[in-house]
């Protein structure tokens, strides 16, 4: 048994690496295709002559055959580096980026999950319990409405609302620019936490809630949905009844039943977190959120192929990490998953 | 049991990993808050901008592009500079100059005990020491250097003396942008060094910088000239136009700089904000193949100059937020001619009669491509091609396909002469009519442009305009060159651009210059 689980967790984990190789493989490909290179993109309408642009070309080492760019960033990559930008500005180490962007979309990532999760649990219970009432009616059509919002949208409608008209809740970025923060790990809230830094705790949190509630809000539709079809499907179920028989308190069947209903929810957060990354891109542009999203646009209006490569690898690694993790928690937690 | 403690093991090995990133970043960050750590905390009076452009690059011999310039132009100064809010040049590190040589000597003498902002005295080899620099790391602008200037000598710790290529009648325009600008010696002496945040000897100095989100400066107390009215100004990055209406009307940030869309400008204008028009220089137009079928046609490229109505395009498409523009030399700068009236405004008639004689009729029309890029020029851009698509259409002679590619493709495109006609815009590097003309009609300089224009005539008028030091003589050679162009039609003209500043009704101060960059130090809050 113990071997079985070893092995299969190491396996899994070696699984990443090819993931990430081909997804480095295809990014490389699609980004020298595109018309265009990051020294044009950088120089756009003004005028320099040919030798410069050589010269430009050069420093940026774009002037090496395509498999030598290939294997030159590959190398970097197995050595932890994830190479320099190419523009705007040229030469800074691309894991700088990633040390101050990611952060940022890691902490609206927690919270918008947490928030989808206890949305959805809440929903979705409440929906499953009162099966056929009018509560249950307006819980489905939570989960639809919810599902199909779009995030620019609903960001915006938030920003009027609790922004421009009852003005208690900031609208854009993760901090008040007049706080200052001594950042340790990135994440403001912890952070503020750490160095017990009272207003910046409350305005970094202030700036989370919209953020994080439009995409919770968006991605608890989901969860809303399978928690409750799971809920009704477990609570008919014989053991259920054989509790209620006993007189065992309401309550306590429904945390039982959501206990047993819990499982493929997990799944569901494995592949929840992965899309949660993705619709952080369009919560950070609304937001102005500076994170990881709004950097890899930027990188791709200025072909910054290392950059955008880096970028993309770090989250193909990250996302690969996660997925495990549900996987080895999903084995853990059902009997059935044999390895 | 031993499924937990597998468990466990991999959440401390995931926290590890995290851990060690955030570690990095802490000594990344103490590391460059120490560099900066000179200012006094004490928070006076401050004032938020905010911006949906870039800081690209801190290093003045690699920026360029119009915001990071203004960035530079308040935390540096060259040896000259515009008088605020007009186009006289005035003293600013050198008190006065001398010009020998038939314009190609130019002796300039500093003010005494200048210093950059953390204190180090500046003299005359830290000029020469930063445009030599320049020259060394051959950067983007730094063809404004190099194409001009020889050699540049510190005679002693005040005398800077430069000797030009040829005579430059322009060359104190040229002194007055960034790559002129005496840097701090902790600039690298031979790197592009795109996060160095000790800036020159400007009003401001630079206290935070944090790519995306904000740059923080505050008053430069060594600065020779006035003290700023306030001391603290910080500006926010903002990806979105709508995103930064918001956070203005939240009060979140007191200035809404560029670029704010049209249709908020005007609503914001409505609910009590103080809006300041400034005159751009910067200019839009459209750009046609001469190389190409069926724009390499001069009767085809005159046609669709006539068809195209300006003022529907400064109405309709801008909400007459620009002017419409009949020469590539914006209105109100000197030797500017309208000389695209000519054509007139939608003039269908003109445009048919051109289109017939080139050979095309209602059942015979000419097919053409018409580009843009959907961001770089904001969203109105979209608008823009579909309106010309409509005016050149309501000749009933001509199919018009709209293409569109972004930035980093359509660049390229152009470069390389792959599209028929399409839409660009032109920020200036310094002000002057050369600037308008040289890189556009000059067949050396041009390439990028992508049109293939040459004319030999036009090149050996430029190459005189450039050396003759008599604005009034110099007048005389761009009109004649203007009127060449608007002959020949390689780029017809649409809009001048003004430039909006949106901001709280207790902010006051707003002075932007010509050049488009707007001046901190005269900003303040009530």
């Amino acid at each position: 048994m113990s071997r079985g689980i070893t092995q299969y967790v190491l396996l899994r984990a070696l699984m990443i690496i090819p993931t990430v190789l081909i997804l480095y493989t295809i990014v490389f490909i699609f980004m020298r295709i595109l018309p265009g290179n990051p020294i044009l993109a950088v120089v756009g309408t003004k005028s320099i002559s040919p030798e410069q642009m050589k010269h430009l070309m050069h420093l940026a080492g774009l002037d090496k055959p395509l498999y030598v760019q290939y294997f030159d960033y590959l190398w970097q990559l197995l050595h932890g580096n994830f190479g320099v930008t190419l523009a705007f500005p040229m030469g800074v180490p691309v894991a700088d980026y990633l040390r101050l962007r990611f952060p940022a979309t890691l902490e609206l990532t927690i919270w918008s999950f947490a928030i989808s999760v206890i949305l959805g649990l809440l929903t979705g219970t409440l929906g499953a319990v009162k099966r056929g009432t009018k509560l249950d009616t307006s819980m489905r059509l939570y989960s639809i409405v919810a599902y199909t919002l779009f995030i620019p949208w609903f960001g915006m409608i938030l920003q009027y609302i609790f922004g421009v008209w009852l003005h208690i809740l900031p609208t854009s970025g993760r901090i008040n620019p007049n706080v200052n923060l001594h950042t340790i790990t990135g994440l403001y809230v912890l952070d503020s936490i750490l160095t017990g830094n009272w207003s910046a705790f409350v305005s970094s949190i202030k700036h989370l809630i919209l953020p994080s509630l439009t995409l919770g809000i968006v991605l608890s539709g989901a969860y809303t949905r399978l928690v409750r079809n799971n809920m009704v499907e477990v609570l008919n179920q014989d053991f259920i009844r054989a509790y209620k028989a006993r007189g065992v308190k309401d309550w306590k069947v429904t945390w039982y039943a959501l206990k047993n209903a819990f499982i493929p929810v997990i799944t569901l957060m494995g592949l929840q977190f992965a899309i949660l990354l993705g619709g952080a891109i369009l919560t950070e542009t609304t937001f102005n959120w500076p994170g990881m999203g709004t950097f890899i646009i930027d990188r791709i209006e200025y072909r910054d192929y290392n950059a955008i490569q880096g970028a993309v690898v770090f989250f193909a690694f990250f996302v690969g990490l996660i997925s495990l993790i549900v996987d080895v928690i999903y084995a853990l937690l059902d009997p059935r998953v044999k390895y | 049991m031993r499924k937990w403690a597998l468990l466990l093991i991999l959440l401390i090995a995931a926290g590890a990993i995290f851990a060690g990133c955030a570690q990095n970043k802490a000594q990344n960050q103490v590391s460059s808050v120490a560099k900066n750590k000179t200012s006094q905390s004490v928070q006076a009076s401050s004032v938020v901008i905010g911006v949906t452009d870039k800081v690209t690059d801190l290093d003045p011999a690699n920026a360029y592009d119009a915001f990071t310039w203004e960035i530079l132009e308040n935390t540096m100064v060259g040896l000259v500079k515009y008088k605020p809010g007009t186009l006289k040049i005035e003293p600013a590190l050198a008190e006065s100059w001398e010009v020998k040589n038939n314009s190609t000597v130019w002796i300039f003498h500093l003010r005494k005990g200048l210093k950059f902002s953390d204190g180090t005295p500046l003299t005359a080899k830290n000029v020469v020491w930063s445009i030599e620099r320049v020259m060394r790391i051959k950067g983007d602008p730094s063809w404004l250097v190099t194409d001009f200037v020889k050699k540049v000598v510190a005679e002693n710790n005040t005398t800077v003396i430069f000797y030009l290529k040829h005579p430059t009648s322009y060359f104190l325009a040229l002194l007055t942008t960034p790559p002129y600008y005496p840097v701090n010696p902790k600039y690298s002496p031979d790197k592009i060094d795109s996060d160095q945040t000790a800036g020159g000897a400007g009003p401001y100095k630079i206290v935070k910088f944090v790519r995306g989100q904000e740059i923080v400066l505050e008053a430069n107390p060594y600065y020779f000239g006035q003290k700023p009215k306030t001391q603290k100004i910080i500006v926010r990055f903002y990806r979105d136009a709508t995103t930064m209406r918001l956070a203005l009307q939240n009060g979140e940030i007191d200035v809404a700089w560029r670029t704010l869309r049209p249709s908020d400008i005007i609503s914001l204008e409505k609910s009590n904000f103080n809006v300041v028009k400034v005159p751009g220089t910067y200019i839009r137009y459209l750009c046609f193949n001469v190389k190409k079928e069926p724009t390499s046609s001069v009767l085809v490229r005159r046609a669709l100059a006539a068809a195209i109505n300006r003022s529907e395009i400064a109405s309709m498409v801008y909400r007459g937020t620009v002017e419409p523009l009949y020469s590539l030399i914006p209105n109100g700068m000197w030797s500017h001619l309208d000389v695209f009236k000519k054509y007139g405004d939608g003039n269908v008639k003109l445009a048919q009669q051109l289109l017939e004689k080139a050979g095309y009729s209602k059942s015979n029309p000419l097919h053409i491509q018409l580009w843009y890029t959907p961001t770089h020029y904001g969203d109105t851009e979209a608008d823009l091609a579909q309106m010309i698509k409509s005016q050149w259409e309501s000749t009933g002679m001509v199919k018009v396909t709209i293409k569109s590619a972004e930035w980093g493709t359509y660049v390229d495109y152009a470069r390389k002469g792959q599209m028929q006609a399409y839409l660009l815009g032109w920020y200036p590097d310094y002000l002057d009519p050369d600037d308008y003309t040289t890189p556009f009609l000059s067949s050396t300089a041009n390439t990028w442009a992508g049109t293939g224009f040459a004319n030999k005539t036009v090149d050996s008028l430029l190459k005189k305009a450039q050396q003759i030091p008599n604005q009034d003589e110099r007048a005389k050679i761009y009109e004649e060159v203007q009127k060449i162009l608007a002959d020949q039609v390689p780029y017809v003209p649409l809009v001048q651009g003004n430039l909006f500043v949106v901001t709280k009704p207790n902010v006051h101060g707003v002075t932007v210059g010509p050049d488009m960059v707007m001046e901190y130090a005269y900003l303040y809050r009530t």
